[in-house]
C-alpha cells in the first residue's frame, strides 16, 4: 500500500465527481429535498380535517355543540342534507368523518335521568384511512364527550355531580419529545434513507461507467492493489457525504429546528463511518451489473425493503418476528435506530455499543467483499 | 424513372406530414417496441416479480399499529391489586412480558437506551389510594416515535380507565348514567386494518414505478445506441414516436394491475368492493400521465444513469407525498399541495374509493379529468422538449 498512489487515485476520484453538474447537484439538492419532504409528511396531529355533519336535532343544543367543534379549528364543518349525501361523502372521501345527530337529541340531553336513554350521537370515522381516523378519533371523541358535558352543566341539573372515580388514573409524561412532534423522528430516520439510498447508487453506477468506458480495467492493471483502488473510490465520495451529513444537521436545525440532543461530533463520526459501509454496497452492486441502468434498478430493488423494512417509516416492532430478524440484517435498520437514539434521546457510544458493535462488523464484513468483488474481476 | 421518380416527389409533397399516418404510424412504433420488450428478460422479472414482493411487504409487514411493545415496571407497592393491574395491561396484548426494574434510575436509562417504549411507576401506597378511589400510576413514555408514544399512551390510560379498584361497585351510589351514548363506527375497514390502507394503494404505486422507469429508459437507451435517430429519419413525427413507444407499456400496466388484484384478492381475502369498470377507466389516464412524464424525462437525460436518477427522485416522493403510504390528509397545506401534482395522488384517491369504498364511476370523475389534464399538459411539454431536437 502506497500512500502515494492513493492520493493520485484519490484526487482523480474527486475530480472525476465534480466534473459532472449532475452527480454535483444530486448529491446537494436530494439530501435537502428529502429533509424537507420526509420532516413533514409524519404526524400525528389533525388539522383542517372535513367533517361531514347532519343535525336532525336543529336545537340550540346542538347547534352548540357543532359551535364548540367549530371554534376548535381542527376541523372543517360540512353541512348535509341527508344520510345518503352522508354516505356519498364518506365514499368518495370528501369527508373523513361525519357526525349525526338524532332528532332526540336535545331531550334526552334535557330529561338526563338515570337509567333513561342517553343522548345519542353517531359518529361515523372513514376507516379507509386508517391513520386519519385512528388520530381523529381520539381527538374528536374527546372534544364531543366534553362539550356535552358543559351543556349539561350549563343546563343546572346535576352539575357537581362528578362521577365517582373507580379506575386508575394513569399520569403519562412524554420524554425526549414531549409535544409528539413528528418532525424530529423523520428527520433523524431521513439521514438513513439517504445515506443508505444516494451512497449506494452513486457509488454503483460511478463505477459501472467506468467499467463500460473501461478506465476500471485500466486501473486494475495498474501497479495500484484492490484496497487502494477501493480507498481511492470510496474516500473522497465519503467526503462529499460527511459534508452532506454536516450541511443536513445544519439544515434540520435552521430550517425546522431540530438539532441533535446528543453529541453532534459523535452523530457525524457514526453517519461517516456508515457511509463507507454504504459505499462498499453499492461497490458490490456495481460488480454483479453490466449497465449502469441494470446497475440503478437492482439499487432500486434492494434499497426499497431497505428502507421500507429497516424501521425508516414503519416501526420495526409492529412487524411480524421473522421480518423483525430479517432486518436485523440491514445496517441501515441499526443505523436508523442509532441516528435516532443520538438525535432524540441524547444517547452516547456507551447507549448504542450493541448497534454500533453491528454496524462494524457490517462495515468489516462488506468492506473484505467489495475488496474480494474487485480482485475476482482482474 | 423519371415518371417514377416523379410520382414519389409528388406524394412526398402532397402528403400533409402529421395527420395522414398519425395512427399507423404510432402502431407501427407500438409493434417494434413490443417486439424489443419480448426479449428483454431481465424487464419481464421486475413486471412480474415486483407486484409479489410489494404485495407482501405491504400486506404482512408493514403496520402502524403498535405490536410486541416493550415496557418496564417499577413496582413500589408490590401488591395484590398493583399487580392485577400490570396483568391488565398485558393482557391488551400489545406488550411483551415488562422488564421489571429496582430503581427509578434504572427505567429512565432504559428508556434512554431506547430498550424500552414505555415505563410504568407504581407508588408505594397503590393500594390504599386504590380503595379510597384514588389510585394513580406514573407511565413514562419515549416520545421519540410520536405515533406509537401517543398510542401506547392510550392503551395504558384505557386499561386503567376501566380497571375496577374494588372489589364491589359502591352500595350507596346508583350508577350515574353518562349524559352522551357516542356511538361511533368506523365504516368500509371496522378494525382499522393498516394492511387494508396499504394494498388498496398498491396497483398505483406499481404502475409509477414501471411506467416512469421503463419508458426513460427505453427513450434514452434508444437514443444512446443511435437508434433513435434512425428513427427521427424515418417519416415518423417525434410525438408519434414517443405515442408509439408508450402503447405496450399501456397493456402491461393493465395486465401489473390485473396480477396485482388477483394476488391480492387471493392471498389477503382484500377484493375490490367497487366497479371494476371504474378502476379501468380511471387507470388509463393515470397510467398515460405516468408514462408521458417518463418520456418527459428521458429528453431531460443525457445518459440512461441520468434517466434513472430523475426518475427515481420523482418516483419517491411521490409515494410518500401522494398520501399512498402515509395520509396526505395528516400533512401539512403546503406540503399537501405538492402532493396534488403527482398523477399518483389522484390515482390513490381514486382506488382507494373504488377498492375500499365501493365507488363507482361516477364518483372518480374529479380524479379522471386530473388525470387527464395532467396527460395533456405533459403531451404538450414533450412535444416543446423534443421539437427543438429535430433540427
Amino acid at each position: 500500500m502506497s500512500w502515494q498512489r492513493l492520493v493520485t487515485l484519490m484526487r482523480r476520484e474527486a475530480r472525476a465527481t465534480l466534473r459532472d453538474p449532475f452527480t454535483l447537484v444530486i448529491l446537494i439538492a436530494v439530501p435537502l429535498a428529502a429533509l424537507l419532504m420526509f420532516g413533514f409528511t409524519l404526524s400525528t396531529k389533525v388539522q383542517d380535517l372535513a367533517v361531514g355533519v347532519r343535525d336532525e336535532s336543529q336545537t340550540p343544543a346542538s347547534r352548540r355543540l357543532l359551535a364548540d367543534l367549530r371554534a376548535n379549528g381542527d376541523f372543517r364543518l360540512h353541512l348535509f342534507r341527508s344520510r345518503e349525501a352522508i354516505d356519498r361523502a364518506l365514499t368518495s372521501g370528501r369527508i373523513s368523518a361525519a357526525l349525526i345527530i338524532p332528532p332526540t337529541f336535545d331531550r334526552a340531553l334535557r330529561e338526563g335521568t338515570p337509567g333513561a336513554a342517553a343522548a345519542e350521537v353517531q359518529l361515523l370515522y372513514d376507516g379507509a384511512e386508517t391513520v386519519v381516523a385512528g388520530n381523529m378519533e381520539a381527538s374528536l371523541r374527546g372534544m364531543i364527550v366534553s362539550s356535552v358535558a358543559e351543556l349539561t352543566a350549563a343546563d343546572g341539573e346535576e352539575a357537581g355531580s362528578a362521577s365517582p372515580s373507580v379506575g386508575v388514573a394513569v399520569m403519562p409524561r412524554v420524554l425526549f419529545n414531549p409535544t409528539l412532534d413528528g418532525i424530529p423522528y423523520m428527520v433523524a430516520g431521513t439521514f438513513g434513507f439517504v445515506l443508505t439510498f444516494l451512497t449506494t447508487l452513486i457509488t454503483a453506477v460511478s463505477i459501472v461507467n467506468e467499467r463500460l468506458q473501461g478506465t476500471f480495467e485500466q486501473l486494475q492493471v495498474t501497479p495500484a492493489t484492490s484496497l487502494e483502488i477501493f480507498l481511492g473510490k470510496v474516500l473522497p465520495l465519503g467526503g462529499v457525504f460527511a459534508v452532506d451529513v454536516v450541511l443536513m444537521v445544519v439544515a434540520a436545525g435552521l430550517v425546522m429546528h431540530v438539532w441533535p440532543h446528543g453529541s453532534a461530533l459523535f452523530f457525524v463520526a457514526v453517519s461517516s463511518f456508515y457511509v463507507l459501509t454504504s459505499l462498499a454496497l453499492g461497490l458490490i452492486i456495481s460488480a454483479t451489473s453490466a449497465t449502469a441502468a441494470e446497475a440503478v434498478q437492482k439499487t432500486v430493488l434492494t434499497s426499497i425493503p431497505l428502507v421500507q423494512l429497516s424501521g425508516f417509516a414503519f416501526p420495526l416492532r409492529n412487524m411480524p418476528l421473522a421480518v423483525q430478524w430479517l432486518a436485523q440484517l440491514f445496517p441501515a435498520t441499526h443505523y436508523i435506530r442509532v441516528s435516532r437514539a443520538i438525535y432524540l434521546r441524547g444517547a452516547g457510544p456507551i447507549d448504542l455499543l450493541p448497534e454500533l458493535v453491528m454496524l462494524a462488523v457490517f462495515g468489516a464484513l462488506l468492506v473484505a467483499v467489495a475488496l474480494r468483488s474487485i480482485e475476482v474481476r482482474s | 424513372m423519371t415518371f417514377r421518380r416523379d410520382r414519389s416527389v409528388r406524394r412526398a409533397k402532397v402528403r400533409p406530414p402529421e395527420t395522414g399516418h398519425f395512427f399507423s404510424n404510432i402502431a407501427a412504433i407500438a409493434y417494434k417496441e413490443t417486439a424489443a420488450l419480448r426479449h428483454d428478460q431481465a424487464f419481464l422479472a421486475v413486471v412480474l416479480v415486483q407486484p409479489i414482493v410489494m404485495m407482501l411487504m405491504f400486506g404482512f409487514a408493514l403496520s402502524n399499529e403498535p405490536a410486541n411493545v416493550p415496557w418496564a415496571v417499577l413496582d413500589h407497592s408490590r401488591t395484590e391489586a398493583s399487580r392485577r393491574f400490570l396483568d391488565a395491561v398485558q393482557s391488551t396484548g400489545y406488550f411483551l412480558a415488562p422488564q421489571p426494574v429496582t430503581s427509578y434510575d434504572d427505567g429512565r436509562a432504559l428508556l434512554k437506551r431506547g430498550r424500552v417504549v414505555a415505563f410504568v411507576v407504581v407508588p408505594a401506597d397503590f393500594r390504599r389510594a386504590a380503595e379510597r378511589g384514588q389510585a394513580r400510576v406514573q407511565l413514562l413514555l419515549d416520545g421519540t416515535d410520536p405515533i406509537s408514544a401517543a398510542r401506547v399512551g392510550g392503551y395504558i390510560s384505557a386499561v386503567g380507565a376501566s380497571f375496577t379498584t374494588r372489589r364491589a361497585p359502591p352500595p350507596d351510589r346508583a350508577p350515574a348514567s353518562p349524559p352522551l351514548a357516542l356511538r361511533q363506527r368506523f365504516v368500509f375497514n371496522p378494525t382499522l386494518r393498516d394492511r387494508d390502507f396499504f394494498l388498496a394503494a398498491l396497483g398505483g404505486m406499481l404502475l409509477t414505478n414501471l411506467c416512469l422507469s421503463a419508458t426513460c429508459l427505453s427513450i434514452v437507451g434508444e437514443r444512446e445506441n443511435g437508434t433513435f435517430e434512425y428513427m427521427l429519419a424515418s417519416p415518423t413525427t417525434p410525438i408519434e414516436i414517443v405515442l408509439g413507444k408508450l402503447m405496450p407499456y399501456v397493456a402491461i400496466s393493465y395486465g401489473v394491475l390485473v396480477l396485482t388484484l388477483v394476488a391480492t384478492g387471493l392471498v389477503f381475502g382484500i377484493w375490490p368492493s367497487g366497479s371494476l369498470l371504474a378502476l379501468a377507466v380511471v387507470t388509463l389516464p393515470f397510467v398515460l400521465a405516468s408514462l408521458s412524464i417518463g418520456a418527459f424525462v428521458s429528453t431531460l437525460a443525457a445518459t440512461s444513469a441520468q434517466a434513472v436518477f430523475i426518475s427515481v427522485f420523482f418516483i419517491l416522493p411521490s409515494f410518500v407525498l401522494s398520501g399512498s403510504m402515509i395520509s396526505y390528509q395528516l400533512m401539512p397545506p403546503g406540503v399537501r399541495e405538492v402532493g396534488a401534482l403527482m398523477p399518483l395522488r389522484w390515482y390513490q384517491i381514486a382506488q382507494r374509493e373504488i377498492i375500499e369504498r365501493g365507488a363507482g364511476l361516477g364518483d372518480v370523475l374529479v380524479p379522471v379529468l386530473a388525470l387527464c389534464a395532467m396527460f395533456g399538459v405533459m403531451l404538450l411539454l414533450i412535444r416543446w422538449r423534443m421539437q427543438p431536437r429535430l433540427g
